[in-house]
């Protein structure tokens, strides 16, 4: 495992494996609604001009048209921000897309608050909890670039809608190459026994590094990287619970419906009741500001998932 | 054949797709008879003369693409299926009911005929422009046809979709106007004033047709025309009456989504059997 800073965004690694493949995979198209040099897949359309599609300031349509050709059986990439993508053209995505199961595929940039500096219009902290409810879709959220360029191969190759949020700044490099991703799948990137930290996308590096202050409070902290949101890998979040006994949930999200609902849920019915907690925006916007301070602002940071983390092995303690 | 003989035939067809609209929406107590009545001649014209379809090949790759953006009017579209051969016309009856393919609106997969799912008002018109495109990729001669309603032109969506359209230069599209002059709450000159259809797409780079929708050699005419334009896509403006065919549903607001009773129905029937074309 690696751990070095990231050159390139997420949303840029995405892009850049959507230009080089469509070389040798000739049957895909690209729908763009005028931010391709901010998601780059201007990279595609300046190698693929015939089958990249700029519609201009105009997501609703764009999104629907998607739905058109690929009601054809053609696979369709839609570039966008999330917010566009999973707010103004919801519906499309639900009723045009989910329901008939198209192969519509969403390059979605800018997700949860890595678009801080722009403000709460341009945040996509509900994402998450709007593509996951849709019967049909899948949802990806690589944490680093060897990851993204794997969730636009999976999406690519997996039937039906699969929507793939990511990151507006480059944060750090995890994977290497030759790391295998699946739908359905997790990577445990550190093992630990007394508590585990469930994360996606940009907050792993952050329960990364929380786990290392906790490792020096004596606190062995396992950490999992749920890159397929949906479906996520019961399997190992089951293990990390029945193995460690806590768990602990941090999404660059609203907290309310999202994965973190979604794991509670799960393990209350399937029996478990052990101590948990989920970080995320707790019913609130953020506002424009630096990212990484933003996260700590937030409750996201290190600092935020450490204390959370010691709260729970604390009440593990108190129950045994 | 001349054409006014072949309008002559096409209007009996028009006969048989108006009764089973008011039969089936009948039966269900549930459906949209207007807007369906007053697309009626269009939808025949296209499903029984100018459509490359074929019932027994529903997915064949080089067919046309119908597209109802007005999906509430599905009647007239199931309708034509059923009397084209896509289905049995028996299946009519049951409409919007559990496990029928026939969906309160037309869904993609559930039913052959059916492109594309359809419903919600503005989607289907960006639809077919996507369906225009997928054809320019493959280099296909299918053309796509879009009926849309006069209300649905409130929605942002199509005109979204008429630029698109015009910067793709799709003359592989004709979107067909339905105009009626009511929407569900009322006259749409009352409810958003549309001022001129023709007009406004002329601004959005569209050519532009118009013709009287009820008068069945015109559309013939007019549809003929219509397929000779090249270098822009073509909106084919149509005068039609809502509920056209029923006296007491013609240019009713209040016929937009009802079902007829025992008595009424009776009554359309009559009149579409044996009434004037």
């Amino acid at each position: 495992m690696m751990h070095e800073s990231a050159k390139i965004p997420t949303r840029r690694a995405y892009s850049d494996r959507m230009a080089e493949r469509g070389e040798s995979d000739p049957d895909f198209a690209v729908f763009e609604s005028d931010i391709g040099y901010s998601t780059y897949s201007y990279l595609f359309g300046d190698r693929f001009p015939e089958r990249y599609f700029n519609f201009g300031i105009a997501e609703l349509s764009t999104m629907a048209a998607a739905a058109g050709m690929a009601s054809t059986g053609r696979r369709v990439i839609v570039s966008g921000y999330g917010v566009f993508l999973t707010m103004r053209a919801l519906e499309v995505v639900r009723s045009f897309i989910c329901y008939p199961k198209l192969n519509v595929k969403l390059l979605s940039s800018h997700g949860g608050l890595t678009a801080a500096i722009d403000g709460v219009t341009h945040q996509a902290t509900e994402d998450i909890a709007f593509m996951t409810t849709l019967p049909n879709m899948k949802v990806l959220c690589p944490a680093d670039p060897v990851a993204a360029r794997a969730a636009c191969d999976l999406a690519l190759d997996t039937p039906g809608p699969v929507f793939t949020r990511l990151m507006r700044d480059p944060l750090f490099e995890l994977y290497g190459t030759e790391e295998e991703f699946h739908i359905g799948g997790s990577k445990t990137l550190r093992q630990g026994g007394d508590v585990a930290i469930l994360s996606y996308g940009d907050l792993v590096f952050k329960a990364l590094l929380a786990a290392d202050r906790l490792a020096a409070l004596g606190i062995e902290a396992r950490v999992l990287d749920l890159y397929s949101v949906k479906p996520w890998d019961r399997e190992a979040v089951f293990a990390a619970a029945g193995e460690c006994g806590a768990i602990l949930v941090v999404e660059n999200h609203q907290r309310r419906n999202g994965l973190g609902y979604e794991i509670a849920t799960t393990l209350l019915k399937a029996g478990s009741c052990l101590p948990f907690d989920n970080l995320g925006l707790d019913d609130t916007f953020a506002e424009s500001g630096n990212y990484h301070e933003m996260l700590d602002e937030y409750g996201l940071g290190p600092a935020s998932i450490t204390a959370a983390a010691e709260r729970l092995v604390a009440a593990k303690k108190g129950r045994a | 054949m001349k054409l006014e003989e072949r309008a002559r035939e096409l209007e009996a067809k028009a006969r048989e797709l108006r009764f089973h609209i008011v039969d089936m929406v009948h039966a269900a107590q549930s459906g949209h008879c207007g807007g369906s009545l007053s697309a009626a001649d269009i939808v025949t014209a296209l499903y029984f003369e100018f459509l490359n379809i074929d019932p027994a090949n529903p997915d064949k790759g080089d067919r046309d693409r119908f597209v109802l953006s007005k999906g509430h009017a599905c009647p007239v579209q199931y309708a034509a299926l059923a009397l084209r051969g896509f289905f049995p016309v028996a299946e009519l009856r049951s409409l919007r009911a559990m496990h029928s393919r026939l969906q309160g609106h037309p869904v993609q997969g559930k039913l052959p005929g059916i492109e594309v799912t359809t419903g919600s008002l503005g989607v289907g018109i960006c639809e077919a422009v996507g369906l225009a495109l997928e054809a320019r990729l493959r280099k296909a001669s299918w053309r796509v046809w879009a009926v849309l309603g006069d209300g649905e032109l409130g929605e942002g969506a199509v005109w979204e979709a008429a630029q698109a359209a015009t910067k793709f230069g799709l003359d592989n599209l004709i979107a067909v106007v339905d105009n009626n002059g009511l929407q569900n709450d009322g006259y749409c000159r009352d409810i958003l004033p549309l001022r001129s259809i023709p007009d406004k797409f002329r601004a959005f780079g569209w050519a532009v047709l118009e013709m009287d929708g009820h008068d069945m050699e015109d559309i013939l005419r007019t549809f003929g025309k219509a397929l000779l334009i090249t270098g822009s896509p073509v909106c084919v403006v149509a005068k039609t009456v809502k509920g056209k065919g029923v006296s007491f549903m013609e240019d009713k607001r209040d016929w937009h989504g009802k079902a007829p009773n025992a008595e009424q129905y009776a009554q359309a029937v009559a009149e579409i059997k044996g009434g004037p074309a």
